[in-house]
């Protein structure tokens, strides 16, 4: 799932300073599970914008705002759509930009994307996958370098984790550590013998 | 003629090398000068790029600077800062300028330097680097395009030494796999831990030269202890500097005692002095070392 975050309210005020007659589109699929975009959510912002003083004329919350077809898909759904002078997407940059091609008035953000992760037993777990079109995560234990090394390292770690932490991020086990881990459990550290080439490709 | 790194590497010679830190700015004088109270007694000198993220001049231009003063270099090269193509681009350009050693690695991240909003790169790991330019030598870039060649390049890696971290040992033995031909280490203050890991290492048969870094105080060492990854001073040691009356003393004296026990472990040392090198030629004769090249 592609994880993002809400804004502030007050940097998404600032954004709609010079809009009325608000439109809030949702999104069902992740920003809803990571409740940033569902319809709980959608229905409170729309109670804050009206208490701000915007006018909200109406919402929805589609399977994925990521999938519109066309305007006319949307307005054929959502008719209010029609009088609005500006869309609020409560998703995903991708939902966002998808909406924005379609729409014919402006269309904003009311979140923050950080990176494509999961969610397991409840926990948000970002930057599972760097979305590089190779994917190699077999090799590293179901662990991706790519998408959890700040700097990307296939070939082993760099000199700069301490206690088995990552340099950039103390807090954070250097994915290093836990790809080690996880091979040595499965029994396949021979898979951390290969060399990987400047394209993502094993020796 | 004096002899090259390359064959002093292929020596028994003890090898001095020494870090020279590029300018914050454009005044040369000063990295010249430190290198100059070093002359005849290191066997070259590692110029370092933007170390710990911090933005300097380039190593490529003080590594002129300093083989238009006669001296030997060995120019590192982070994947930080550059692509595959720029790497290559100052790869040839050092060499075209007469670079003939260059040591590769990852560096560290732009998070922890002075510019912690820059993008870092890493396009490419130490290990490909290696790779790359064991390509470029043979006459290659990374694409199969032909440039020529650089034969006498020789090329250096880092190593931590703990071999607590079984996946550091898997990297530098994929670093070694991969072209490098000599390697330097973090700074050793155990020496006694340093001998298990070059025991371990015994197969890799690569020529290990030691870094060593003089302490002056004992909350540098204790600094070091919690912060710099890969070094570990010993409680003891800590506590000679606490009682020393001249603790920079006391941290040289240290220090020589260290590249005493290293001699007999590795092929060199490799003194990186916070600061000036202007009491490394102390150290180096309080540790029974004399070059006459």
């Amino acid at each position: 799932m592609i994880i993002s975050s809400a804004k502030p309210f007050e940097e998404i005020l600032e954004l709609l300073k010079e809009e009325d007659d608000i439109f809030i589109l949702g999104c069902n699929a992740c920003a809803a599970k990571l409740h940033v975009g569902g319809e709980l959510e959608v229905i409170r912002m729309q109670q804050r914008l009206e208490e701000a003083g915007k006018r909200v004329v109406g919402w929805v919350v589609p399977g994925a705002a990521c999938s519109v077809a066309s305007f006319d898909a949307l307005v054929e759904k959502n008719p209010a759509i029609k009088e609005a002078k500006a869309i609020l997407v409560m998703a995903c940059g991708s939902g966002v930009s998808t909406v924005s091609r379609v729409a014919e008035v402006p269309v904003y953000p009311s979140n923050n994307t950080n990176s494509l992760g999961g969610r397991s037993q409840g926990e948000v777990i970002p930057e599972l996958c760097a979305m590089c079109g190779n994917c190699t995560v077999y090799y590293f234990g179901g662990i991706c370098p790519r998408g959890q090394c700040p700097k990307q390292l296939i070939n082993g770690p760099c000199g700069g984790s301490k206690d088995g932490k990552c340099e950039v991020d103390q807090d954070k086990d250097c994915v290093w550590e836990l790809i080690y881990l996880r091979l040595e459990r499965i029994g396949r550290l021979d898979l951390l013998e290969r060399i990987w080439d400047p394209n993502g490709i094993p020796d | 003629m004096p002899r090259t790194f390359k064959e002093k590497l292929l020596s028994d010679d003890f090898l001095v090398t020494a870090e020279i830190t590029p300018p914050k700015g454009t005044d040369l004088n000063e990295a010249l000068e430190d290198a100059e109270i070093l002359r005849g007694l290191a066997d070259a000198f590692n110029v370092t790029d933007n170390q710990r993220a911090v933005m300097r001049m380039s190593p490529l231009a003080v590594s002129k600077a300093l083989l238009d003063k006669g001296h030997e270099v060995i120019m590192q090269l982070t994947c930080r800062d550059r692509n595959r193509l720029a790497l290559q681009s100052d790869v040839l350009a050092a060499y075209s300028l007469g670079v003939r050693n260059i040591s590769v690695m990852s560096g560290d991240h732009t998070t922890k330097g002075d510019h912690p909003r820059a993008r870092p790169v890493f396009d490419i790991d130490s290990v490909q680097l290696l790779g790359a330019i064991r390509k470029m030598k043979e006459g290659f870039d990374l694409s199969g395009n032909e440039i020529g060649g650089m034969p006498d390049l020789t090329v250096g890696a880092v190593s931590n030494t703990d071999l607590s971290k079984p996946m550091q040992l898997l990297k530098l033995r994929k670093k070694i796999k991969m072209g490098a031909e000599f390697i330097q280490t973090q700074a050793v203050y155990d020496t006694g831990q340093f001998q298990t890991f070059m025991e371990h290492i015994v197969d890799m048969d690569i020529p290990v030269i030691a870094g060593v870094i003089p302490l002056k105080s004992a909350k540098m060492a204790r600094f070091m202890n919690g912060n710099i990854p890969g070094i570990n001073v010993p409680p003891e040691m800590i506590e000679l500097m606490e009682n020393a009356e001249d603790p920079a003393w006391e941290g040289l004296s240290i220090c020589a005692q260290t590249i005493r026990e290293l001699k007999g472990l590795c092929r060199g040392v490799h003194v990186m002095p916070i600061g000036s090198h202007s009491r490394t030629p102390e150290l180096l004769e309080m540790a029974g070392i004399r070059k006459d090249n």
